[in-house]
């Protein structure tokens, strides 16, 4: 019986909401008394802290606290290394860092009480990018590095704070069977999310002693646990709710501003709200790491690959945030989906004095798939080969191993690959003067972590179903109700969601990795199959047929001719044996690899990976260097397609996000300071710069996935940049090495001049 | 920030207003720039005077001569039937500037006093020898726009003066005017480099009898380039002799690096943009060299 909810694309839950403007976001959440909290943040990139004087401005109208780190507990917190305090102690390490906190009854007396704190600071040498933070000799910018709490694997050394390795043959021996070695360096710009709704939370504290925190996060379990650890407290003291997220795209992975209202609201005994700025959201968040890239990569004449050394370098400022795994991810990606006999791939975080990175959609994707792909291309015209062949002869197809040894299955690389060319029309990749067109290629995992829901069948027959995931706009929920509703016989309108509540939702991992339709997904299948149990045991007694005579079907459950509504069921159930609810947990399998070809790696496989070609016709003014896209293609394997629209507007969105790194986003230091921290200069596209985005949906299953789903929200950001290099190449013989991949850029090369 | 708000309902009681609250206060147009500086806390007003109840301000007049008054926005010039032909650079100009939102509500008026040197119209504006008319409590004058503008920010306005209006007059026969720019992105963008032109034949459409050629973002103040214009006056127009305006172009302006572009990028646009804006110019007059 082929599916009546899950492979259509049926309208996303959310949707009418947030299309009439009735939604609520996390900055809509308010509460009566409450108070305006704000943030003094560093005006000095690498300072000592001499003096802190509030006096002044705890006297002010209208000011009910003002907190320095004399004020909070002394505990250093974070992921995979506990590096950050909530407030600056006696060091500041970016521009941006926290340094003190006020609360006011108004925001207007806040910012006042800001301006009226005295902080006198003593420069220190500050380490303004990553030549700088690994020349020998280099400050240290956390001098007690070797002190901090860390997970065990890591690999540190001063300001390394992680460096992970692949290694797999011997590569000299590959570069020795190579015919040619081609070297090549690459850069990527600092980039920001660019969530439409700013990190903002709202903390209450109740006469038993809980703090109940509503907030954006992506992760509430997450930031309860880290609110547990800087507040001292048990985490069933603290309740994390999200109302609503305006966009996260992994900036809101890590806390934000959760642990200033708590802390405020603890001290003034009232509700605070924090939230932050744009310029704070480009200055002092966690944005994507800038990147060097190099890579050395042997060929034969013929074209095979032999051997592969790779190393990437994460700018991931003064705290380690996402580094380390992103540098682990990082070596994965290095590899690409190629079948290469010899690697040695290293990615590593370095700090220096910068807002702390962390997470953005595909963390490390685009930025070595940028590096990796646009060498392919390099070369390719080399060889004299055609790109798209030299992909073919190299790429991994199904049954082969990926870098570290796992087992690939259900790989539709090739079909992406060749689809994607034919959809662009390669056989015509130069169609006119200044024109060309590129092609990219990647992989991606679908990440791990349990998830686990209640599914409930009301007295009416419509399902309540309990999640710890937050929606964060990507349809995931609606996609994982759509399993629900196959699973159950029902239609999706039947189908309600209660999410993302630490205190009443079970556990999620979270809205990130592309995983949350898959494992939601998942966790509702297994709470259907305790459902079915009950509902057939019940319409058993309740029919008079034997249980294994029955299925469930279009809201009932049937067999032998009779018919028995889930209503109904309910109905009994509740009137009997307290109702009809179930658990069902899910955790995706370990992923077998080899644990001899890595060293320190925090992520040494890609799970249920996906795979995808992306592709782009577009012109170049050989004068302004302008950039026009005509067309962009992109064929993504998604095991699946629970949700084929849904599926279509993550592919859109992350072509639009991925082409704004690609073309004009940076986030610009100089002397450690954000020259841009305004969304006047800080260039996302517009609908104007955006050709027409085509999807194309390969399915070739995964074995771990509702119906064979994979993730799918991440990989469409990956592939723009290396697409639309190569496509500039094409066009107008300009390799740009570094990204964005400007006007600017293009035009001095073409009149001959390398870009300042 | 915390202000005082007027509605003055007639010319006279705006400038009355203007006249006693001196540099602490500020005319409100659209809001566009002067909302966003308060925000930002680049000046902080005592008394915001909005012009919104001032009747009459939003008008276009186009008889004879055009006069565009303080209020009339963006988007009415982007509209208006009279800009469809010669003028066309207006239109050119103003539907380029912010998003739709922006253009509904921005006033070209308060375009020109905020004084960026990035401005979309103001290049326009300049090709037209566009005059400014300023009404204060020493009474009413007239100042070319070239003079008016002083420096980023900064123009000849008086402390309580208010800009009543800007007006030029209707282009000649053989006339023509063309607008160019170029940034990171299509939409909700400011300058890196704008550029404005127009054109003005001879009868039998061969010789050029008067240019204008004016540059926005790369100068303190929007510029006319002078010796550009220069080289185009009196001669025919072919390629080679816009190509030789660019370079002149590209040689008297005075680009600085910043986030947005290098001084170096910008000339190179100058150099490119000048010669296809007169370009489209004389496509646009038709016939000639």
């Amino acid at each position: 019986m082929s599916p009546r909810v899950v492979g259509h694309s049926l309208p996303r839950m959310d949707a009418p909401g947030k299309v009439t403007g009735t939604a609520v976001y996390a900055s809509d959440f308010a509460l009566p008394g409450m108070l305006h909290g704000k943030l003094l943040r560093s005006r000095e990139p690498h300072a000592r802290l001499v003096r802190i004087d509030a006096a002044r401005a705890r006297a002010l109208p209208g000011v009910r606290a003002v907190l320095t780190a004399a004020d909070v507990p002394d505990v250093r917190y974070g992921g995979a290394l506990k590096d950050e305090t909530v407030l600056a102690r006696d060091r500041v390490r970016y521009v941006g860092q926290p340094v003190a906190a006020v609360a006011a009854t108004t925001r207007e007396a806040a910012e006042a009480a800001l301006a009226a704190i005295e902080v006198v600071y003593e420069p220190l040498p500050a380490v303004l990018d990553l030549e700088a933070a690994l020349a020998p000799g280099a400050p240290l910018i956390h001098e007690a590095w070797a002190t901090y709490a860390a997970i065990p694997i890591l690999h540190r050394e001063g300001n390394v704070c992680h460096r992970a390795r692949i290694v797999v043959g011997d590569v000299e021996r590959g570069f020795a069977e190579a015919d040619r070695i081609f070297e090549h360096r690459f850069r990527t710009a600092m980039v920001h999310q660019g969530y439409t709704e700013p990190r903002a939370a709202v903390a209450s504290w109740d006469s038993s002693g809980q703090v109940t925190v509503w907030s954006n996060t992506q992760l509430p379990f997450e930031i309860q646990n880290t609110l547990a650890e800087i507040l001292e407290l048990a985490p069933s003291k603290i309740r994390v709710i999200v109302p609503g997220i305006g966009g996260g795209f992994g900036g809101k992975l890590r806390i934000g501003v959760e642990h200033v209202a708590a802390l405020l609201a603890r001290r003034t005994g009232r509700p605070v709200r924090v939230l932050t700025t744009s310029e704070e959201e480009l200055t002092a968040a966690y944005p994507r790491q800038g990147t060097r890239v190099e890579l050395r990569t042997g060929v034969t004449r013929a074209g095979r690959i032999t051997a592969k050394e790779g190393r990437i370098w994460f700018d991931t400022g003064a705290f380690a945030g996402s580094g380390p795994g992103v540098a682990s991810v990082a070596t994965l990606v290095l590899a690409g989906p190629y079948k290469i006999p010899n690697l040695l791939l290293e990615g590593y975080a370095v700090y220096t004095n910068k807002t702390n990175c962390g997470s953005f959609r595909a963390p490390s994707g685009p930025q070595a798939n940028f590096a990796v792909e646009s060498q392919m291309d390099m070369i390719a015209d080399a060889l004299g080969l055609d790109p798209l062949e030299f992909r073919l002869q190299n790429i991994v197809r199904e049954g082969d191993e990926g870098p570290t040894g796992q087992v690939l299955a259900g790989v539709g690389l090739e079909e992406c690959l060749r689809r994607a060319a034919a959809a662009i029309g390669w056989d015509d990749r130069r169609p006119a003067p200044g024109r060309g067109k590129g092609l990219a290629c990647g992989w991606w995992t679908t990440t791990g972590g349990s998830s686990g829901v209640y599914v409930k069948i009301n007295p009416d027959g419509t399902v309540a179903l309990n999640t710890g995931a937050a929606e964060i706009g990507t349809a995931a929920l609606t996609g994982a109700a759509q399993v629900l509703a196959e699973e159950l016989g029902v239609d999706l309108a039947d189908i309600g969601v209660v999410s993302a509540d630490t205190f009443a939702t079970p556990f999620d991992f979270g809205a990130q990795g592309s995983r949350t339709a898959f494992a939601v997904g998942n966790a509702c299948r297994a709470a259907v199959a305790d459902l079915r149990r009950q509902l057939v045991g019940l319409a058993a007694a309740q029919l008079g047929v034997p249980a294994d005579a029955l299925e469930l079907r279009d809201k009932a459950v049937v067999g032998a001719g009779k018919r028995v509504t889930l209503a109904e069921l309910a109905r009994l159930s509740q009137a009997s044996g307290g109702g009809l609810i179930a658990h069902g947990t899910f955790i995706a399998p370990p992923t077998a690899y080899d644990a001899k070809r890595v060293e320190a790696h925090v992520y040494p496989a890609f799970h249920s990976p996906s795979f995808h070609a992306h592709a782009v016709d577009l012109s170049v003014d050989r004068e302004t260097g302008e950039i026009t896209l005509h067309r962009y293609v992109v064929a993504q394997d998604v095991g699946f397609a629970v949700n084929p629209a849904a599926i279509e507007g993550q592919i859109e969105g992350g072509v639009a996000q991925g082409l704004g790194q690609a073309l004009s986003e940076e986030l610009v230091y100089a002397e450690g300071r954000v020259l841009n921290p305004n969304l006047t200069d800080y260039k996302m596209p517009t609908a104007l710069d955006l050709p027409r985005i085509e999807s194309i949906l390969v399915q070739h299953p995964s074995a771990v996935g509702p119906y064979g789903a994979k993730g799918v929200g991440e990989p469409p950001n990956i592939e723009p940049p290396a697409a639309v290099a190569n496509a500039v190449a094409a066009a107008v013989g300009v390799r740009v090495t570094t990204l964005p991949i400007t006007a600017e850029k293009v035009a001095l090369a073409l009149s001959g001049e390398t870009a300042p | 920030m915390s202000f005082e708000y007027h509605e003055p309902a007639a010319v006279a009681e705006a400038v009355a207003l203007g006249a006693r609250f001196g540099e602490a206060g500020r005319f409100l147009a659209g809001g566009t720039d002067l909302i966003i500086q308060m925000r930002r806390g680049k000046v902080a007003p005592r008394h915001v005077l909005s012009l919104h109840r001032v009747p009459g301000l939003d008008r276009i007049e186009a008889n004879g001569a055009i006069t565009l008054g303080a209020l009339v926005t963006h988007r009415a010039v982007e509209r208006c039937a009279d800009f469809q032909g010669p003028l066309g650079a207006l239109v050119e100009g103003a539907r380029v500037v912010g998003g739709h939102q922006i253009r509904n509500v921005a006033t070209v008026g308060g375009n020109v006093v905020n004084a960026s040197p990035a401005a979309d119209v103001v290049p326009v504006l300049l090709t037209l020898d566009a005059t400014v008319t300023c009404l204060g409590p020493d009474g009413e004058r007239t100042l070319p726009l070239e003079g008016f503008l002083t420096g980023p920010g900064q123009t000849a306005r008086r402390p309580g003066e208010l800009l009543t209006a800007i007006r030029f007059e209707r282009l000649p026969p053989a006339s023509a005017t063309a607008f160019l720019k170029a940034g990171r992105r299509r939409a909700m963008e400011i300058s890196v480099v704008c550029v404005a032109a127009r054109l003005t034949l001879d009868p039998a459409r061969e010789r050029c009898l008067a240019a204008r050629i004016t540059l926005g973002a790369v100068a303190p103040t929007t510029m006319r380039a002078r010796a550009a214009e220069r080289a185009l006056e009196g001669r025919p127009l072919t390629d080679d002799v816009l190509r030789e305006a660019g370079r002149l172009a590209a040689g008297e302006c005075r680009p600085i690096s910043d986030v947005r572009a290098s001084a170096r990028y910008r000339r190179l646009l100058v150099e490119t943009l000048v010669p296809r804006a007169l370009r489209r110019c004389r496509e646009r007059i038709g016939g000639g060299a």
